[in-house]
């Protein structure tokens, strides 16, 4: 009972790789304190699937963007597959994230002027090859196939984050990034979309989630880390077993009296 | 909620005995609720005695006896289902009378019992998500939308326990 939900390891003890390494991060933004982050520490494994949350303005997408290459810390250090983040420079940095940087935001930001293959094929051009033939692949893998040659105005909110998130792997990165991606969704599409992300994550992709929808977190994630005013308060693994209906919920009857 | 309109409810679709009365609770259930079998025919001798179900035929073999839904049974089912529940909300967990003793006892400090009573709650969050899944593969979509509401209670007192955390760091929510 009492390690239920405290069954926590250190990342060396289990014999998983490391793939990502915070080392004290201070993130300090000119004229105010919203987002900043205050010596955080933390390790991801190759292979999981962790949610960080925190209210608004608690540093959550400060973490992702700095993860990303998106963004520099003030102080503290990074590494990326056991890269310096800081030692890349900002040719280097564009290459890294175009290389093991897969990215999913809140909304879409599709050009809206290509359609969604032209738009997943974009990183693809960056890096000079044409992927087209893995782009109808993953277009198809992800349910949407027959919206390939469409415009994204034509595209639903849940339709055009999909074309989102076959833009964000068609590289093949090393690590995917999502912050808040159901956040425009509506709760069907945003189910989808989770459940699109457990699947990837089955097949061994590392992602890591920003959300503030624990419900969608915890469909996924068997790691919560939870950040409050930019540092981490809470790291949890949760246990992945099946438990019984039985043991989960009880519905509690009023006995007859009479 | 009731046993007893429970299984007049089922006793409604058809004359069953008492065991058979007993495994389809359970069955609707999804294995939520477990029953006494003692439980069951007390009930229904209970409701034998108020006229709201009848005895089919006579004791059969091993002394199984059927019964049904009377007339009277019926209107009082219908007149249940009707009624929405209305009385004091139950708050059943320890975590409400923790809360107020720690306030006294642990020096005010609230936070470790929040974090933990926080884990608790992503861990059932987790396992509710997948059995409602499950409830859903089952093509058991009754017992889903009990899952649900599980799931978003849980929800609620997630997002509770988020609050008083925040309070407790002396920093604010969402």
């Amino acid at each position: 009972m009492g390690g239920r939900a405290n069954g926590r390891r250190a990342w060396w003890e289990d014999g998983m790789s490391e793939l990502v390494r915070l080392t004290d991060v201070t993130k300090v933004y000119q004229g105010g304190i919203t987002g900043a982050l205050n010596g955080v520490s933390a390790s991801i494994e190759r292979g999981e699937f962790t949610a960080i949350m925190g209210p608004s303005g608690s540093g959550k997408s400060t973490m992702l963007n700095l993860v990303a290459g998106l963004d520099r810390p003030t102080s503290g250090t990074i590494t990326v597959g056991g890269t310096d983040l800081a030692k890349l420079s900002e040719a280097g940095l564009a290459r890294f994230r175009r290389d093991h940087i897969g990215f999913v935001f809140q909304f879409f930001y599709l050009l809206p002027n290509l359609t969604a293959l032209e738009n997943v094929l974009i990183p693809a051009q960056l890096k000079g090859n044409s992927a087209t033939v893995r782009a109808r692949g993953l277009l198809d893998q992800l349910g949407i196939k027959e919206a390939a040659d469409r415009y994204p105005a034509r595209l639903s909110g849940g339709q055009q984050q999909r074309v989102a998130i076959a833009r964000a792997l068609i590289n093949e990165p090393t690590l995917l990034l999502a912050d808040e991606p159901t956040g425009a969704l509506d709760t069907h599409s945003g189910e989808q979309v989770m459940e699109l992300l457990g699947r990837l994550h089955g097949d061994g992709q590392t992602i890591l989630l920003v959300t503030h929808d624990a419900k969608l977190a915890t469909r996924n994630a068997a790691r919560v880390i939870s950040v409050m005013d930019g540092k981490i308060v809470d790291d949890a693994r949760l246990e992945t077993t099946e438990r019984s209906a039985a043991e989960v919920i009880r519905v509690r009857g009023e006995e007859l009296k009479r | 909620m009731s046993l007893k309109y429970g299984l007049m409810g089922l006793l409604a679709e058809e004359p069953l005995h008492g065991y058979e009365v007993k495994n389809r609770f359970e069955a609707m259930l999804g294995g939520t609720w477990e029953v006494n079998i003692g439980q069951v025919y007390t009930t229904l001798q209970r409701l034998e005695r108020d006229g709201l179900v009848q005895p089919v035929g006579e004791r059969g073999d091993r002394g199984k006896l059927l019964y049904r839904l009377s007339a009277e049974g019926q209107k009082a089912l219908a007149e249940w289902l009707s009624q929405p529940d209305s009385g004091p909300q139950q708050l059943h967990e320890d975590i409400y009378v923790k809360l107020l003793l720690a306030t006294r006892v642990a020096n005010g400090d609230l936070a470790p019992l929040l974090a933990r009573q926080k884990r608790a709650y992503l861990q059932r969050l987790r396992d509710l998500n997948r059995l409602e899944d499950q409830a859903r593969r089952d093509g058991r979509n009754d017992l889903a939308r009990l899952v649900r509401g599980a799931l978003l209670h849980t929800e609620a007192d997630l997002k509770w326990v988020d609050e008083l955390t925040a309070d407790a760091h002396g920093g604010k929510t969402e």
